[in-house]
């Protein structure tokens, strides 16, 4: 048998063994034996002295040839193998995936004020800057400023609680006093003023389902030179559809309020029925959600703004009201008892 | 305001719908609230001649009637009123009809007598208790007249009308009348009303000293005051026709006088007065009340007036509260022959302080208050003492004794078609805009596109051009004015810092699973200043309504405990609750507001789990809770936390929290005294003041590159007394731990069987770095060195 007939037969018998090799011991057992220091190849390199000259450089490549092979399958078993006892491993380490997965505490934000922020990040995006003040004001801000001066009717629609005996300073009846801060700081000659102001309000109302004595407002306030009761539909418009869905409309009838005139009261398709009639809407197909009107001119001179150049419109609504509406909630009060089951159940509202 | 459809046509020629014109009242001008058609409903009721009576065997209080009700055959009807007589023209509910509230009438018996139908009183057709004639409330009710018997009643009883209730806002007190309403109704139906122009019929006996009257008030307090005398008055019922127009308008008839005296008001919206003319003692006075005196109501103590109360009074007593209410010393009666009648204008503002101060609020009061057209005062005066002339057969002597008569000067406006476009984002026409105002009977004189408008009086509510505007505007119909949105210059909007930190700080607390809750502002005065450091003065309600909302709060916990403790009534005991609001205080006496945002926790740390690794909230795991937050905010600089007490809170288990030396909050638990009555046990909470930490300058964030070098941790066992604190031992660490130190942290505390008594263990792993190089572990050898020493000479530390 000739030297190569010999490799020929180590080649075979070893990639033979590669193949059946069950398990990494084995595996490096055979790879010591073929291609290890004592192995047969190595045993073929030394018996080369015995060879012609001619022979031995080819003799040397062929040895060479099939070590290299012998190396790379034995590598490839070797990670056949690794990945079997891998699987096998993991195979042992199978769990019940059905079983409840450990939950965290998920918290929720209270639904008037996502309500709030909805509309505020709705006018953000329209250009309003959110302004707040403070919900302990002066008689002059929340009504004089607002003209409604002292024995003005108007002030027995909301019955106010003041913090002195002097009646100077009260909880804030609405949030447009922030509008008459405001109007009297901003700079009309350096841009048109875009505002909400949002926040809590005060009455004397005694508690039950529909009466708060506390509730939230959020007003709004466009003044320029050139703004239009049509900018105020347009504007009250876009928010109705916002909050309560594309397909809504809204209609303005006449109302009144101190602070603006003309004065309107807006009602926007009833989102129960979609505007065919029902209990919801007294059968009207409108519900009513927020009063409106073109700034009075007092209320602009009263803060030093010059009526017949600029003149514009304000809006204000009732943040707990468009909850009401927007969800079906029963009770005003579910707002302020804070029953952790009420307010949960609107986690999934985005804001 | 009820506004019989019926009584506008005495003014219109109204055809439209009445459902069909209330929707258009309310888009144009007024809310109707309610439309009412009084005979919906009813079915099968008839006039009924009462042709014999006897009595009922077998009661005592019933009795049978034959009644005529048009059939060829009288019904028999069994009937318990006891205002019941023979001949008496009266309701009848026959058999198979349907009464007020839907109730079906049949032919039955009423102990063993056959009855076939009803003979009904008022009320039991819907008329209200409120409106019903004294002399009929408690029985049936018996037309004055002959009508032909099975006639249905609904025209009799004008319950053939359409009654809306216009839910008048205080500018539009012009439509306080019917004139009113036919004016605004006009308006919008585009057609002039009609209106009565009273006609007098004058006795050639003229009124000249019959009464002396002296008027001891400016013009500013009564502003038109005038008097007519009627003679040789017939009191008696007034007509029907009157009277159901009076029920429908929600009044009680109760003679021709005092009906008289209704309807004219609520025909020109001029309140009236009546008095005897026999019962006046010496000359009437117009004045204001001197202290101490008292005017005598009807069925009412007497009431103390005041010196800003006007009155009319004689010699010897008053007889009525200016505007307000008539006394009964000079009230008319069944004997009563002449009569002094009054029409006058006061100050609204008078008397509404007079009605509010009394507590007597009135029909003539709120027209008072809310404006008067002060064209109607002759008028009125005229079509009352016609009305009563007709319905008493009384005399009425030649003349009024006019007292006073200011005028009001005419209100004319200018306002250009232009500046009405400008406002509505309308382009209508000059000639749009003045046949608006001729529709509203304005008076208009066009010069190029200015106009000036001339307001009637009855108008009082317009006096400035957007005044104008809005007329034009309701009149035009909203639905009309283009929907567009604003073109203005460009603005940016946005919340401004606070706002933006505050919602991300309620984001935050979100996201580590809390509840936002809303509480009350206003509370009791101890829970108002419960859980705070220091109480402040506190900001109190002049006049509040109760005694759990009469102080505003200087703390949130306390709400969110009231919340806490409403949760674990209905049996949720796993709390985690927050707020963030205002708390309020005064100091100097100028009232503050700033704020806060507060956490609650009660109960288990996260929900119920199958491994069972739950457990109670504790006071590390909140104070956790705060660090987080406080680090997510951007407060990153030293923060401590001092054993203090805070009022309502554990003594031992509560920490104040200072940033830098500035005092910011606390956080502990809650002293379970504070607790009574609930199944909550442990409860922990926190409380932060956002107004000072906002105020605090934050450094804004440069970048930074990780660090490219390895960090080395050491660890070191610490035998410690126990009344050492980790606080104590840090600050050593720090000071000690050379440049290098990066952090320190506690990773084990034990105490126990195998130390000995007063000793704890506390283990700290300490993390060196060197930004710039490998840091060599020579130099951390060095510094732990420096602090093995520090913690030894200054606390008496053992490194174990
Ligand atoms: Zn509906």
């Amino acid at each position: 048998m000739s030297v190569f007939d010999h490799i020929q037969t180590l080649k075979d018998q070893g990639l033979t063994q590669i193949k059946e090799a069950n398990d990494l011991d084995t595996l490096n057992n055979i790879r010591v034996n073929l291609t290890g220091k004592k192995g047969e190849l190595t045993k073929v390199l030394r018996s080369m002295k015995d060879l012609s000259n001619e022979e031995r450089p080819k003799v040397g490549q062929v040895v060479n040839e099939v070590r290299d092979l012998f190396a790379t399958e034995i590598d490839n078993k070797k990670e056949q193998l690794q990945q079997a006892e891998l699987e096998a491993q993991m195979q042992k380490e199978a769990i019940d995936v059905t079983l409840p997965g450990k939950e965290s505490y998920l918290g929720s934000h209270h639904l008037i004020n996502i309500v709030r922020q909805d509309i505020e990040e709705f006018c953000v995006s329209l250009g309003y800057q959110v302004i707040t003040g403070p919900e302990v004001e002066s008689d002059h801000y929340n009504f004089e400023m607002m003209n409604i001066p002292k024995n003005h009717p108007a002030r027995d629609m909301q019955d106010t609680f003041y913090v002195d005996a002097t009646h100077e300073h009260l909880m804030r009846s609405q949030t447009s006093p922030v509008q008459a801060r405001t109007l009297e700081k901003h700079d009309f000659s350096k841009s048109p003023l875009k505002m909400i102001s949002p926040g809590k309000v005060y009455r004397r109302d005694d508690d039950d389902a529909t009466h708060s004595h506390q509730f939230n407002q959020l007003e709004g306030l466009v003044i320029d030179e050139n703004i239009t009761m049509a900018h105020l539909k347009g504007t009250l418009q876009a928010i109705a559809q916002h909050v309560f869905g594309e397909d809504r409309e809204i209609r303005l009838r006449p109302s009144y309020f101190p602070f603006t005139e003309p004065s309107v009261e807006v009602d926007v398709t009833c989102f129960a029925c979609g505007g065919k009639g029902c209990s919801t809407c007294k059968s009207t197909g409108w519900i009513e959600v927020l009063g409106a009107g073109m700034v009075h001119p007092n209320v602009l001179e009263n803060a030093g703004v010059d009526s017949q150049k600029y003149g514009g419109f304000a809006f204000g609504l009732g943040l707990d009201r468009f909850a009401i509406l927007k969800y079906g909630v029963s009770d005003i009060r579910d707002f302020y008892l804070n029953d952790v089951r009420f307010l949960e159940q609107f986690r999934q509202e985005a804001k | 305001m009820l506004v019989s459809y019926n009584w506008l046509k005495d003014y219109l020629d109204v055809t439209v719908d009445p459902a069909d014109l209330a929707e258009t009242i309310t888009r144009t001008g007024i809310e109707i609230e309610t439309l009412e058609h009084p005979q919906e409903g009813l079915k099968k009721i008839v006039v009924g001649h009462v042709l014999s009576l006897k009595n009922h065997e077998d009661s005592d209080h019933l009795r049978v009637a034959q009644v005529d009700v048009g059939e060829e055959e009288p019904y028999q009807i069994v009937c318990g009123a006891p205002n019941i007589a023979e001949d008496q023209y009266v309701i009848v509910a026959l058999p198979n009809s349907r009464i007020a509230g839907n109730e079906k009438i049949k032919k039955g018996k009423l102990r063993g007598v056959v009855s076939q139908g009803m003979i009904c009183g008022l009320q039991e057709i819907g008329f209200s208790d409120s409106v019903v004639p004294e002399e009929v409330k408690d029985g049936i009710y018996v037309f004055e007249d002959a009508i032909a018997p099975g006639t249905e009643v609904y025209e009799a009883l004008g319950m053939d009308d359409y009654i809306l209730d216009f839910d008048i806002t205080p500018n539009r007190a012009d439509t306080l009348s019917m004139e009113g309403a036919a004016y605004e109704v006009g308006a919008i139906l585009s057609q002039n009303p009609n209106l009565k122009i009273p006609e007098v019929s004058e006795d050639s006996q003229s009124f000249d000293s019959q009464v002396k009257v002296s008027l001891d008030l400016d013009e500013s307090a009564v502003s038109n005051y005038r008097l007519r005398y009627l003679t040789d008055v017939n009191i008696a019922k007034s007509p029907l026709w009157m009277q159901t127009r009076l029920m429908n308008a929600g009044t009680r008839p109760v003679n021709n006088v005092v009906d008289a005296l209704q309807y004219a008001m609520i025909e020109m919206g001029q309140p009236l007065a009546a008095f005897d003319a026999d019962k006046i003692e010496g000359d009437l006075q117009v004045r204001f009340a001197k202290s101490g005196e008292t005017i005598q109501l009807k069925d009412q103590d007497p009431i103390e007036l005041g010196t800003e109360d006007i009155v009319i009074a004689d010699n010897q007593k008053i007889l009525a509260l200016g505007g307000v209410v008539t006394s009964t010393a000079a009230e008319v009666d069944e004997k009563t022959t002449s009569l002094v009648l009054q029409s006058a204008i006061y100050d609204g503002a008078l008397v509404r302080k007079s009605a509010q101060r009394h507590g007597v609020r009135t029909d003539s009061s709120a027209r008072f208050e809310k404006g008067i057209n002060w064209d109607n005062t002759q008028k009125a005066i005229d079509y009352l003492a016609q009305l009563i002339a007709e319905n008493g057969q009384a005399k009425v002597l030649a003349g009024t004794k006019v007292i006073r008569d200011t005028q009001k000067s005419p209100v004319v406006i200018d306002i250009t078609t232009a500046r009405i476009n400008h406002v509505l984002g309308t382009e209508l026409s000059t000639a749009d805009i003045i046949a608006i105002f001729e529709r509203l009977q304005f008076g208009v004189v066009a010069e190029g596109d200015t106009l000036s408008v001339s307001v009637p009086a009855r108008r009082f509510d317009i006096s400035i051009d957007a005044d104008l505007v809005e007329e034009v505007a309701r009149l035009y119909g909203y639905d009309n004015l283009p929907t567009v949105l604003p073109v203005v210059e460009q603005t940016i909007g946005g919340y401004d810092r606070q706002q933006q930190a505050l919602n991300k700080a309620r984001d935050l607390l979100v996201g580590f699973g809390l509840d936002e809750t809303i509480n009350y502002s206003l509370t009791t005065h101890d829970k108002a200043i419960s859980f705070v450091k220091e109480a402040k003065d506190v900001i109190a309600l002049d006049w509040p309504m109760t005694k759990e909302h009469e102080v505003l709060r200087q703390n949130l916990v306390s709400g969110l405990l009231d919340s806490a403790v409403y949760n674990a009534a209905r049996k949720q005991t796993d709390l985690r609750l927050f707020e963030q609001g205002r708390v309020f205080s005064q100091e100097n006496g100028q009232n503050q507001e700033v704020d806060h945002i507060a956490g609650l926790y009660a109960g288990q740390n996260r929900p119920n789990n199958w491994q069972n690794d739950v457990k109670n909230f504790d006071f590390y795991e909140v104070k956790g809770q705060v660090e987080a937050f406080l680090k997510a905010m951007g407060f990153t600089k030293a923060t401590s936390y001092v054993a203090e007490p805070i009022k309502g809170m554990h003594p031992t288990r509560t920490a104040a929290i200072y940033y830098g030396d500035q005092y910011v909050g606390f956080v502990g638990q809650i002293d379970p005294r504070e607790l009574p009555k609930t199944k909550l046990k442990e409860v922990y909470a926190f409380e932060l003041d956002m107004e000072t930490l906002l105020s605090i300058d934050v450094e804004p964030t440069v970048s930074k590159e990780a660090p490219k070098y390895p960090a080395i941790k050491r660890d070191l066992s610490l035998l410690v007394d126990e009344a050492i604190t980790n606080s104590q031992i840090t600050s050593v660490i720090d000071e000690n731990g050379g440049k290098h130190l990066r952090d320190v942290q506690v990773f084990d505390v034990y105490s126990g069987d195998k130390l000995e008594v007063g000793k704890q263990s506390i283990a700290y792993q300490l993390t060196f770095q060197d930004f710039a190089q490998t840091l060599k572990d020579d130099s951390v050898n060095k510094a732990i060195e420096a602090i093995t020493q520090a913690l030894t000479s200054e606390l008496n530390i053992s490194v174990r």
